[in-house]
């Protein structure tokens, strides 16, 4: 059996997992070995990168024999909208390693991040269902270790609500994902669980589709998370080491995000049109929600955890805009705000681990103390708030126009981000960051030569992404459209 | 008189429903084990009267089967109480509650 | 001169920008580095884009029309295409000779006044970055791109209000300016949205824009003209956006000269004078501009009129003077109004470099009222103050008379009395407070006997050159009655095509006019603060004193609400309602798991009771079922 470049890319920190696990390595060897095989994974993902044709179907096909007799795969593949979600976990990951270096975690945190790491990938690339949904699962199991084992605070009851209520979502797409194999097998007299092939089924009736439209809608809405779901998201983002919050934040809130573009839009195109009001309202409406509760919080995770739900609520208005450019905007705030939310949460970790405070008002007058730690925060925030030179501006742009082109007062609406995510960074920035107090930082230590690489190097990617943003998103051009004119019907919008 | 076949399964419905009675209601260990070999041999009676009933000898060798592993039953029962007896210094079945989840639920 | 140059204007500063930035945190981390070589890489980048801006001065005076350079598609979403583009036309490339000549001057007066600051390299690698900014936003060739400069001169702004970070007050002026800003650039992003929306597929560059406007039907030119103008509002503190600049003078001084005087408050009349094509079609908006800037005018020379902080006093005249120009812009009259944008930025620079120059030489104090005296301590700081201060008021040949009386003399001809009531009693107010300010600064008893800090040639050569620039600059804009070519006209030449004829005495009596009422300010200013008597106590309080409590009151109608209603959805709606239903959710099941265990009550008797009742009832419906 011959193995894809795709399969190399997901087993790799697999099997790597599973090695270090039996042989008894030290944590320091464990940690080393797991950082040379993500920067391994990233240079396979970079090669896919520049061998990436422009074209909208599926490139890098791998299919093999699974359970052939209810017609599962083993299907992989990669297009425009994956492999920029690829690209980003791929980079983002060893970039993270740089900075939980020095934590003084045991073997089975490192362990459990490469497991993170296929799930993610695997669930970002197969095309089977029966297969996404195995790897959607797997990557909750070393979530629920890695918050569990290394969490802080109330630690076990954030790390059963996550994994509960996921799963809980998740089912609904798993008996949806069983129910279109039943039809399809009804229709055509075989089984199928490709994707290709669901997206063929004819038989169904309008009120069958909406179940199902929303039946996998729970899962995704639960991981995004869209509101009213996302209780959640603070309470475990507070809870979580800086590595699993670095992970949630950054790869896997995006991953609810694909799941809606890759099965929800191609399975229920109608569906997707009928409804789309209501998610661009609520996630106007999350966007809002969430910047105002941001404002207040005391907690600085709590905090980044409700300006992300800001964010993504803001994505998925964009990608049910119906439009090239909101589509093409919440795919580059996508990889926009995983890079600088991730950044900031690792800048956090930093703060955390040498001062052992997460309260905002238990913070202050760390500029002085680190400079370059407080540059790099700022770059990130900069990112965050949608400054034009930073990728964060083009997306926002992007998605306000597409957003607007959807409905004129949605737009103007949306536009608001820039004053409400500004608001509450700024004002964080102050307090946290720059302001001195009365409370003792001189514990406080400034970057070190390898977290100053992984964190530069993003702000680079960042400036790069703003100041030259079209080298980045021609790549998705020909798959976005692929989604709007083919599959959509509703035309690019130009 | 020629007995019934009716009579026999109804002798042994009654047989086993003593034993369940048995089974239910008594506390002492003994007379529920007693209980349960009634109801084994109801069941045997049903078995031979049906293999009678239709000319044909598996019933019987069931029952010849089921008279074995009662025997071997017995053996463990028995020595099972016993163990049982030095923990809990008791017959009464209502003391063999550990199972029983001790404090609030 | 090639137009690919004119990406150098911009890439030189900003390069300069992040190589002091990252030789400055070297400096601080690793190795000091003397502040010599960060004075001198900073001062020459600016002078470097001087230069390169005269060059292509002189290309267009010897015929070129314009210049264009587009290195790049900076965005393509299916057809519609925006480079990134740099135009080099009159209008921006008068822009960037003054933003670099000013800049270069401001670049030396602060390598003298940030002496010994422990963020030298810190501050002149944002001076930089700020200059990049300005001269990108002046040399975009599109709204967007323009916008990139737009915002990151907010930043920088924010970088330098907040320079010395570890004051809180600093901060949240910082702060403060970042937010009005942002509420401004709110409305640009939604003018630039509907723009985009209209005529973004036929090219989104200037020309392109000037060429489709006209598809654009006229109700929606209105919303993208005012969307643009708040944006304008932000940036260039206008009522009601106008509550940054005060406190923005957190800065250090040589940063409220160049961005909160010279430039960046300067970019929304920019903006409007380079949008000259779209407010053409909306005069109603044009005029809603100018009573904005009218009221602008006199809402802050009101307040100026009672501050005794020296910035404050400068800050509220500058968001008065901008006024001005928005009045002049709102009425048509780009280039008059971008000849106030030059003689402001010169009289206003220099004003602003002299009160710094007094601050640092009286050991940093700053209330007026505890200076006195310094005219022979400063003779020079005097002297360039005096030009200034003149230019300010209207007096003649000084700059400032020659654009204020042409701005008047505008709005008299659009027939908007209003307007010029207003921009007349304002000038008045301005003469007044301009001299009480300095007449308590340089006049009266000698109140501080402390001995005053020397001050650097680096900072008193900057001032002499802005001195003359001050007293002559206004002669680029000769009035008709002087001379036959207006020099501001024909370069930028006359957009609003509606020509206005005064004849010559009409103008003589408009200039005789204003400086009557710019010598009764100085008069009342002469005599009631000449011979200031410091010894009586001054009053502070009042409406006009406490800025008409605006401050206050969107610190209690706006910020407080929305504190209290992040509040109310972080700890009532999202714990309180949605987590409670969601954890009574999960509650409900482990309460019925608690229900079920009960009856696992280890009785084994109960057990076979059960088992008695499924059996049968099992057996039960498996008779009847058979039976049938």
């Amino acid at each position: 059996m011959d193995i894809g470049l795709l399969s190399f890319i997901i087993f790799l920190p697999l099997v790597i997992a599973f090695i270090l696990m039996v042989l008894p390595f030290g944590m320091k060897m464990t940690r080393n070995i797991a950082f040379v095989t993500t920067i391994v994974v990233f240079l396979l993902s970079l090669s896919i990168f520049f061998r990436f044709r422009l074209a909208d179907y599926m490139q890098f096909r791998e299919f093999h024999p699974w359970i052939t007799t209810y017609g599962i795969y083993y299907s992989l593949g990669v297009d425009g909208f994956s492999m920029i979600i690829l690209m980003l976990t791929t980079t983002l990951i060893p970039l993270g390693y740089l900075f939980l270096w020095k934590t003084k975690k045991s073997k089975g945190y490192w362990i459990s991040m490469l497991m993170i790491q296929a799930g993610v990938t695997g669930a970002l690339l197969s095309l089977d269902l029966i297969l996404f949904y195995f790897f959607w699962e797997s990557m909750l199991l070393p979530v629920f270790m890695i918050i569990g084992i290394y969490g802080t605070g109330n630690r076990i009851f954030s790390t059963l609500k996550i994994t509960i209520y996921t799963i809980m979502g998740s089912l609904f797409m798993f008996v949806s994902i069983l129910y279109l194999g039943v039809q399809f097998y009804n229709e055509f007299g075989v089984w199928s669980f490709q994707l290709s092939d669901l997206v063929q089924i004819t038989t169904m009736s309008r009120t069958q589709e909406t179940l199902l439209f929303f039946g996998f809608m729970a899962a995704f809405a639960i991981k995004i998370p869209i509101f009213p779901f996302h209780t959640w998201l603070m309470q475990t983002y507070s809870n979580s080491p800086t590595g699993g919050v670095f992970i949630l934040s950054s790869i896997m809130a995006k991953l609810g995000i694909y799941g809606i573009v890759r099965f929800v839009l191609p399975l229920f195109p109608h569906q997707y049109v009928e409804f789309a009001p209501y998610f661009v309202g609520l996630g106007i409406f999350g966007l809002i929600y969430f910047g105002i509760a941001a404002l207040m919080q005391q907690n600085i995770k709590r905090m980044f955890a409700y300006s992300s739900a800001s964010h993504l609520a803001f994505i998925t208005a964009g990608i049910f805009s119906l439009n090239a450019y909101g589509m093409t905007g919440a795919a580059f705030l996508i990889v926009a705000h995983a890079m600088a939310t991730g950044g900031l949460f690792l800048l956090t970790g930093t703060i955390e681990y040498d001062l052992g405070i997460r309260s905002i008002s238990g913070l202050g007058g760390i500029a002085k103390k680190a400079p370059l730690l407080t540059v790099a925060f700022a770059l990130m925030l900069l990112s965050i708030v949608g400054l034009p030179g930073t990728n964060g501006f083009v997306s926002e742009f992007l998605i306000v126009l597409g957003l607007f082109k959807y409905n004129h007062f949605a737009g103007i609406i949306s536009a608001t981000t820039v004053l409400v995510a500004a608001s509450f960074m700024f004002w964080m920035f102050q307090r946290a960051i720059l302001v001195r107090t009365d409370n003792d930082v001189s514990k406080m230590k400034d970057l070190d030569i390898k977290e100053v690489v992984g964190i530069f190097g993003l702000a680079l990617v960042i400036i790069a992404m703003g100041l030259y943003p079209h080298w980045f998103l021609y790549k998705i051009e020909p798959t976005i459209q692929h989604y709007l004119i083919d599959i959509l019907k509703v035309g690019v919008g130009s | 008189m020629e007995v019934s076949f009716m009579s026999y399964i109804l002798l042994a419905i009654i047989l086993f429903s003593m034993g369940i009675m048995g089974v239910i209601s008594r506390k002492n260990i003994f007379i529920i084990y007693m209980s349960l070999e009634l109801m084994l041999n109801s069941i045997n009676l049903i078995l031979v009267t049906l293999s009678k009933h239709f000319g044909n000898m598996d019933g019987q060798i069931i029952a010849m089967m089921v008279i074995a592993i009662a025997a071997a039953e017995a053996a463990v029962f028995l020595s099972l109480i016993v163990s049982l007896y030095r923990l809990k210094h008791s017959i009464n079945i209502d003391d063999y509650n550990t199972l029983k989840q001790k404090g609030t639920l | 001169m090639s137009s690919y140059f004119l990406a150098w204007i911009v890439l030189i500063p900003l390069i300069s920008a992040a190589f002091l930035g990252i030789l400055y945190l070297y400096s601080i981390t690793v190795k000091k580095i003397s502040d010599k070589v960060f004075a001198t890489i900073a001062i020459t980048a600016p002078i470097l884009s001087f230069m390169l801006g005269v060059g292509f001065f002189l290309g267009l005076k010897n015929g070129a029309s314009e210049y264009i350079y587009e290195p790049y598609i900076w965005l393509g979403v299916n057809d519609y295409i925006i480079n990134m583009g740099f135009l080099g036309d009159k209008l921006s490339i008068f822009m960037v000779l003054f933003i670099t000549f000013i800049g270069s001057l401001i670049h030396i007066y602060a390598a003298g006044y940030m002496k010994g600051d422990d963020g030298y390299g810190k501050f002149f690698s944002y001076f930089n970055l700020f200059v990049a900014s300005m001269l990108l936003l002046v040399l975009a060739n599109s709204p967007i791109i323009m916008f990139i400069g737009w915002e990151s001169v907010g930043l920088c702004s924010y970088l330098l209000i907040g320079f010395y970070f570890t004051d809180p007050l600093n901060v949240v002026a910082g702060n403060k300016a970042f937010i009005a800003n942002r509420v401004g650039d709110l409305g640009f992003l939604i003018g630039l949205v509907y723009l985009f929306f209209y005529v973004g597929k036929l090219g989104f560059d200037y020309s392109a824009l000037e060429q489709y406007i006209d598809i654009v039907p006229n109700h929606i030119l209105v919303i993208i003209g005012s969307a643009l103008f708040v944006g304008a509002m932000g940036k260039s503190a206008q009522i009601p956006l106008y509550v940054w600049l005060p406190d923005a003078m957190a800065g250090p001084t040589p940063v409220s000269a160049l961005i909160h005087a010279a430039t960046m408050v300067t970019a929304g009349v920019y903006m409007v004078a380079r949008f000259h094509f779209l407010y053409d079609l909306i005069p109603n908006v044009g005029l809603f501009i100018a009573y904005i800037g009218a009221f602008s005018a006199l809402f802050a020379a009101v307040i100026a009129m009672k501050q005794s902080d020296i910035k404050k006093i400068l800050a509220y005249s500058t968001i008065s003077q901008l006024g001005y120009m928005f009045i002049a812009v709102g009425l048509g009259a780009y280039s008059t109004g971008l000849f106030h944008v030059f003689t402001h930025a010169f009289f206003k620079a220099l004003l602003f470099m002299g009160a710094g120059a007094i601050i640092i030489a009286l050991h940093h104090e700053q209330n007026i009222f505890k200076m006195g005296g310094l005219r022979k301590r400063l003779p020079l700081i005097y002297i360039v103050m005096l030009v200034a201060n003149l230019a300010i008021s209207g007096i003649p040949p000084f700059a400032g008379f020659f654009s204020k009386d042409e701005i008047l003399l505008k709005a008299y001809k659009h027939h908007e009395y209003l307007i010029y009531g207003i921009g007349l009693f304002t000038a008045a107010l301005t003469a007044y407070y301009m001299f009480r300010l300095f007449f308590v600064t340089f006049e009266g008893k000698n109140y501080t006997e402390k001995k005053l800090e020397p001050l650097s040639w680096s900072m008193k050569a900057p001032l002499v050159v802005l001195a003359f620039g001050a007293a002559f600059s206004g002669f680029v804009g000769l009035p008709k009655v002087f001379s036959n070519t207006n020099l501001i006209d024909t370069w930028l030449g006359n957009w609003s095509g509606v020509s206005i004829h005064a004849e010559h005495y009409e103008e003589i009596i408009f200039m005789g006019v204003s400086v009557i009422a710019g010598l009764i300010g100085i008069a009342v200013a002469y005599v009631k603060f000449f011979k200031y008597d410091f010894s009586q106590e001054l009053k502070e309080g009042g409406i006009v004193y406490n800025k008409f409590y605006i401050d206050e009151l969107i610190d209690f109608l706006i910020v407080r609400r929305v504190r209290s209603l992040s509040t109310f959805i972080s700890v009532v709606i999202d714990d309180g309602v949605i987590d409670k239903t969601v954890m009574s959710l999960s509650n409900g099941f482990i309460n019925l798991g608690r229900r079920v265990g009960r009856m696992q009550s280890a009785n084994t008797r109960m057990y076979a009771f059960f088992m008695l009742i499924g059996l049968s009832s099992f057996s039960l419906y498996l008779i009847f079922k058979l039976g049938q």
